[in-house]
């Protein structure tokens, strides 16, 4: 009957059935300018859809977003019989009026639908994981062959015996060849020449076109990977030939296949390990890279994502130590990496942040090259210098410990802006190559030094207002008041910077800093310095900045534009994604007001 | 002033004494959103195909109880009015025949007020078989929603001004979405929306700008 949009989420978890029984008890309601519709800490009798007009969402008097067609309010009245906010139309404004007892009812029976209502946000996540899950697997099915990491073609001739196929296999680590007889080709596995040469004893001489199969089953390039598994399944094969053009250019392996599924980032520490050159090690960085989308595309949770990259990347910052620096280095140095590969949070790689802590003085020329070398090896694997000059390069940042801890006091001593800046980067520090005693040392003398330096402190608190938040959705309405409905959001200064940064001056207070943002606040919660439910809204609301800004990331990166920023169009996500993006707004409103509390940041 | 009188007249000749609940008073602030799909545009020789109301109390449009009927036809629809309304004869098939329509229909309506996009012709359609079934045409008054958007945008426009009362013009003036046009129960829902903000800026003596309103949803830009 009417055109009730049952087709955009929430609405689009709800069953054929489910859907109709809601259209059948739902009014629409018309609204004026200037009208309240849902009041602040007010129960409401209906969940409303906006159909057309605009909508503020407003606290007192700050303006807190801006509702427009599709947009769905407020959960929160419905479900918890307390509205968060008010909500005003701002303009002529029409809302399907859903009634509450039906909504509440289809809360208890679907709960796909359910966890767009519920307040915390963790919860939500829990709940829309497993559509997620299915969308990944979908992707990986229609993901064509030529994009698949499989087996290359090898061949032999006919007349070449066993011995020399088994070498050939051996030679290039695979386990089937292809094998050119006059005008035919066929395929000889690792099975078939075991079995040849053990089970049935023939002479190593034989002629490998003995025991090669010429009924050779094989799959396009372009085909899917879906249409693969049905030939795998029909076939009984676990491994089928890959064929372009007319011409055999690999061997497709069941395991090629999972590992689409399972990621292969398994895989790739083998790769980082055997690497014994830069080139090699070039190769490895940018299969981490694919492997970002790959688990991002399969629903991976961004926490996992992130700290999968981050011990990959981990893993090729010591290997490229190894291969770089010069025995005195190798020695005496401390390699450590900081910011989000520090906390075990990146995903994208952004820039370097990156240093070197020496035992004692090395030759002068050795740091020179090393330095040299080190940065631009990175710079070649994808990770763009550091603007900030933080990384190797950097004397300040690749220095014997004294120095340093010379270093960290003048910081502490000037206690200005800067300082607090790189205090706050080198308490993300984590050791990744060589002697990581250095860096204990170094870091507990931080630690011990900002001890009841309040003024410090508060220094490097300040900063969490560095990006002042523009009032969300302010831009908005002005833009929708014309006609342009936009309401751009950057995600890193709006979302992930106060919260990291917050979590970590409260760390840097209490000695909580060993690995990322989500362990530093549980560490928190068990020492009583950060209230249990609210340390959860900030890791559940740190997730869903992270996954939005990779997912921006993705994005960008395949239009071609670094988007290091990560701005996003709130007009254009999904009304699930802008719900929660709201609520993670809305948590980190409240943290930052904690944390200006907390160190009286009003009289800094 | 003739209607009133055509309506005392009416009231007379009412054959059934059923329906006199047609002439009570009009109860407040309610009316309903009426609209019928026909085989053509010919009061005297086209028949209804499909008539859907939505009755609207204060600023809700109650679109959880509405009226839908489709009616028997004898007459083939025209190909061109088929274009429109999309339902062919074949579906036609398993409608009510209009003597049994009517009466619901007209409990459904009761005394409230007709709007509708040139209602005028809609009611004419319905009159034609109530003249047969009650010896009188509809007694409700009309509200024709072409006339409050006039009213609204063009009240005070000097005389060189382009005059567009066109559905589609009303819609976008009042940013109403465009539904799957020509379905009764579409036409008569935005319907329903064009009156009920209309009727409230008129009550507000907010108008409608003219040019303006056009030029910004010309950029293409926006929702």
């Amino acid at each position: 009957m009417q055109s009730f949009d049952t087709l955009s989420p929430p609405f689009d978890r709800l069953t054929h059935d489910e859907a109709e029984g809601l259209k059948r008890c739902t009014d629409i309601g018309y609204f004026r300018p200037g009208q309240p519709i849902v009041s602040q800490g007010q129960s409401s009798k209906y969940l409303h859809v906006l159909i057309k007009g605009v909508v503020e969402v407003r606290e007192g008097a700050s303006l807190h977003a801006v509702l427009g067609p599709g947009d769905t309010f407020d959960a929160r009245a419905v479900v918890h019989n307390e509205a968060g906010e008010d909500f005003v139309a701002a303009e002529e404004t029409l809302c399907f009026l859903l009634p509450r007892d039906h909504i509440l009812k289809l809360v208890h029976q679907n709960q796909a639908f359910a966890a767009f209502f519920y307040a915390e946000l963790s919860q939500k996540l829990d709940a829309l994981a497993a559509p997620l899950d299915t969308r990944g697997m979908d992707s990986v099915l229609s993901t064509r062959i030529r994009n698949v990491r499989y087996g290359a073609a090898v061949f032999v001739n006919g007349g070449d015996s066993l011995e020399q196929a088994a070498h050939a296999m051996l030679d290039a680590d695979i386990d089937a060849l292809y094998v050119n007889d006059d005008d035919r080709v066929g395929v000889v596995t690792g099975l078939k020449l075991t079995r040849a040469s053990v089970i049935q004893r023939l002479p190593l001489n034989t002629p490998v076109r003995e025991i090669a199969q010429f009924e050779v089953v094989s799959i396009d390039a372009d085909d899917l990977v879906v249409d693969a598994l049905l030939i795998m399944t029909r076939c009984n094969k676990r491994r089928i030939a890959v064929r372009a053009d007319g011409s055999y250019i690999g061997v497709l392996r069941d395991l090629d296949i999972l590992g689409l599924f399972a990621g292969n980032s398994q895989l790739i520490p083998g790769r980082i390990a055997r690497a014994t050159s830069i080139e090699d090690l070039s190769k490895a960085a940018h299969d981490i890279q694919e492997q970002v989308e790959g688990l991002h595309r399969q629903g991976v949770r961004i926490d996992v994502i992130g700290s999968i990259t981050s011990d990959l990347n981990n893993r090729l910052h010591a290997k490229l130590f190894e291969i770089v620096a010069p025995p005195s280095i190798r020695e005496a140095g401390c390699l450590m990496l900081m910011g989000s590969e520090g906390r075990g949070e990146q995903t994208v790689r952004t820039d370097q942040d990156n240093g070197l802590l020496l035992r004692h003085a090395v030759p002068q020329a050795d740091l020179e090259a090393f330095r040299a070398a080190f940065s631009r090896a990175l710079e070649t694997f994808g990770f763009p210098l550091c603007p900030g000059n933080i990384m190797v390069g950097n004397p300040v940042w690749s220095q014997p410990l004294d120095g340093f801890l010379g270093q960290l006091r003048s910081w502490v001593q000037a206690a200005d802006g800067d300082a607090a800046m790189n205090l706050s980067i080198f308490a993300d520090a984590v050791a990744v190559a060589g002697d990581a005693n250095v860096l204990r040392q170094a870091k507990d003398a931080l630690v011990a030094r900002l001890q009841g330096e309040t003024r410090l402190l508060a220094q490097v608190a300040k900063l969490i207002d560095l990006f002042p938040t523009s009032d969300v959705g302010v831009l908005g309405t002005v833009f929708a008041t014309i006609g342009l409905r936009q309401n751009r959001i950057d995600l890193k200064r709006e979302g992930t910077f106060p919260l990291i940064h917050g979590v970590r001056v409260l760390s840097l207070e209490h000695d909580t800093l060993a690995g990322s943002t989500s362990q530093r606040v549980q560490a928190l919660v068990a020492r009583g310095a950060l209230d249990e439910n609210f340390g959860k809204e900030i890791t559940s609301a740190l997730l869903i900045f992270m996954n939005l800004r990779l997912g921006a990331q993705i994005e960008a990166g395949r239009r071609g534009v670094i988007n290091a920023d990560a701005i996003v169009d709130a007009a254009a996500m999904t009304t699930v994604d802008r719900d929660m993006l709201r609520d993670a707004l809305r948590i980190v409103r409240r943290f930052r007001e904690l944390i200006r509390l907390r160190y009286n940041l009003g009289s800094v | 002033m003739l209607r009133r009188l055509q309506r005392l007249v009416d009231r007379t000749r009412l054959a059934d004494p059923r329906y006199t609940f047609l002439f009570d008073p009009e109860p407040p602030d309610e009316v309903v959103a009426l609209d019928c799909e026909t085989t053509g545009l010919n009061p005297r020789q086209d028949e209804i195909i499909t008539i859907a109301a939505i009755r609207i109390q204060g600023k809700r449009i109650l679109t959880s109880q509405p009226f839908e009927a489709v009616a028997q036809t004898k007459r083939k629809s025209h190909p061109e009015a088929i274009k429109v309304h999309r339902l062919l004869d074949a579906d036609v098939q398993n409608g009510r025949p209009m003597r049994e329509i009517l009466p619901d229909l007209l409990h459904f309506i009761g005394s409230r007020p007709i709007v509708g996009y040139y209602t005028d012709f809609d009611v004419r359609m319905i009159d034609r078989y109530l003249g047969n079934f009650l010896k009188i045409r509809l007694p409700n008054r009309r509200i024709d929603v072409s006339s409050l958007y006039y009213k609204c945008k063009y009240g005070d426009a000097p005389d060189h001004v382009m005059i567009d009362l066109s559905f589609a013009a009303i819609l976008q003036d009042l940013k109403i979405p465009q539904l799957a046009q020509h379905d009764a129960f579409n036409d008569a829902l935005m319907t329903a929306m064009a009156y009920v903000q209309l009727h409230d800026m008129l009550r507000r003596g907010v108008r409608i700008a003219r040019n303006r309103a056009g030029a910004v949803s010309d950029l293409g830009i926006g929702a």
